[in-house]
């Protein structure tokens, strides 16, 4: 698998669901019956990965939500995206743009 | 493998619909929380053996609310499957108006049309053979039809001191029978350490007893309540120590939400889901509870806020 760059653009997978609760969400992975909670954060990159909107466009969406800087709010981001896509929960979408 | 490959040996000949030949006239009607449920087709020998497995739950007669049909289908058509070293699971295909499903001789669904119904087909004429096989049917009719009705089965083990229950989740191995069976020796009821339901209504959650088991439970107290107010949820983990701290509602509801066996897997019907457990999980406390064999289990839950 290819490391994700600010082009990347990424969706949730079609047997996923969540719910935002609290500030974490709670996902449920339904082909493999697999929950997962993730902090705001994930809860964020959750929502953001719309399967339309670059892994490098997020920050600006998130911009002043999070007290760190722009470059780490985009490491992690960017972190958090490439954990869930080897967690299944999200995909890239390839040649579709 | 394609659905039902596992099970059947011409997986594209599944039943289109509830039709096909009955094994008799024969009809039992069980006294379960959604029901009562009606089971229809049934032969002399299979009524008995449904009877004696769901003894005090059968009614004389009269209408369900859920009903379902069996019938007969020819032995060669199931595989041979080797169950040694193999834990089971259904295999199951839901969509939008039905849920086909197949296991160990069985070929089931169930169909909305609008109402929930089911149907089943196998070959196990016997009254001995063919109980473990309508309970594996009923277990899913039970999911979905609690679910419709704002409840939901979930896998756990549930304890009560006659006043109140406490929910005890986890995957297979997380300790749900001993923790279970901690609890009774200390004095508690076990309603069951397999499934149980949880229904909503207007009101508090309350635990309902489902006449599912795995080692523990089917116990019967002589007279009061079916159902207990549900106290807490507890996600069990096993530790050489004894600590309970609480989960917050994400976590609660993630632990529901893997515990609710069969309608966790169903995309239509995931948002019904996720509003019941959701409820659920902002209803009563969520804890993750450590526990050894010499912590104290019962009592520390009845100290529970």
């Amino acid at each position: 698998m290819s490391l994700l760059d600010p082009s990347t653009v990424l969706r949730r997978r079609s047997d996923v669901r969540y719910r935002r609760i609290e500030g974490e969400a709670v996902v449920l992975r339904q082909s493999a019956a697999e929950v997962l909670v993730l902090n705001g954060v994930g809860a964020d990159v959750l929502d953001l990965a719309d399967g339309v909107r670059p892994v490098g466009e997020w920050v600006d969406a998130l911009d002043g939500e999070y007290e760190v800087d722009r470059e780490t709010l985009a490491s992690d981001l960017l972190a958090f995206a490439a954990e869930l896509e080897e967690a299944g929960v999200l995909e890239r979408v390839e040649g579709e743009r | 493998m394609s659905f039902a490959g596992g099970f059947l040996r011409f997986p594209d000949l599944f039943p289109g619909r509830r039709s096909g030949e009955a094994w008799g006239d024969r009809r039992v009607v069980l006294d379960v929380p959604g029901g009562p449920y009606g089971f229809d087709g049934l032969s002399a020998s299979q009524e008995e053996g449904v009877r004696d497995r769901f003894a005090g739950l059968c009614r004389a007669g009269g209408e369900a609310v859920v009903e379902s049909r069996v019938f007969a289908a020819p032995a060669g058509d199931f595989r041979e499957v080797d169950t040694r070293g193999w834990e089971y699971t259904l295999d199951l295909d839901p969509s939008p108006a039905a849920l086909r499903f197949a296991g160990l001789r069985l070929m089931a669904r169930l169909d909305w049309t609008p109402s929930l119904s089911g149907a089943l087909w196998t070959p196990e004429a016997e009254g001995e053979a063919f109980w473990p096989v309508l309970e594996n049917v009923f277990r899913v009719l039970a999911a979905y039809r609690l679910l419709e009705t704002g409840g939901a089965v979930l896998h756990s083990a549930a304890v009560t001191d006659g006043e109140a229950a406490w929910l005890l989740l986890g995957p297979s191995g997380a300790g749900k029978t001993t923790a279970a069976g901690l609890c009774r020796d200390r004095g508690a009821m076990v309603l069951s350490d397999d499934l149980n339901a949880v229904v909503l209504g207007d009101g508090a959650p309350r635990v309902v007893r489902l006449p599912f088991t795995g080692d523990l439970g089917g116990e019967r107290p002589a007279e009061g309540p079916g159902s207990f107010p549900l106290r807490a949820v507890l996600r069990l983990v096993k530790g050489s120590e004894h600590r309970v701290r609480p989960l917050s509602s994400a976590r609660a509801l993630a632990g529901l939400l893997a515990a609710a066996p069969f309608v966790n897997r169903d995309p239509w019907r995931e948002e019904a889901l996720l509003e019941v457990l959701e409820r659920l999980s902002r209803a009563v406390p969520g804890y993750e509870l450590v526990f050894s064999r010499e912590g104290g289990l019962w009592d520390s839950l009845k100290d529970l806020p």
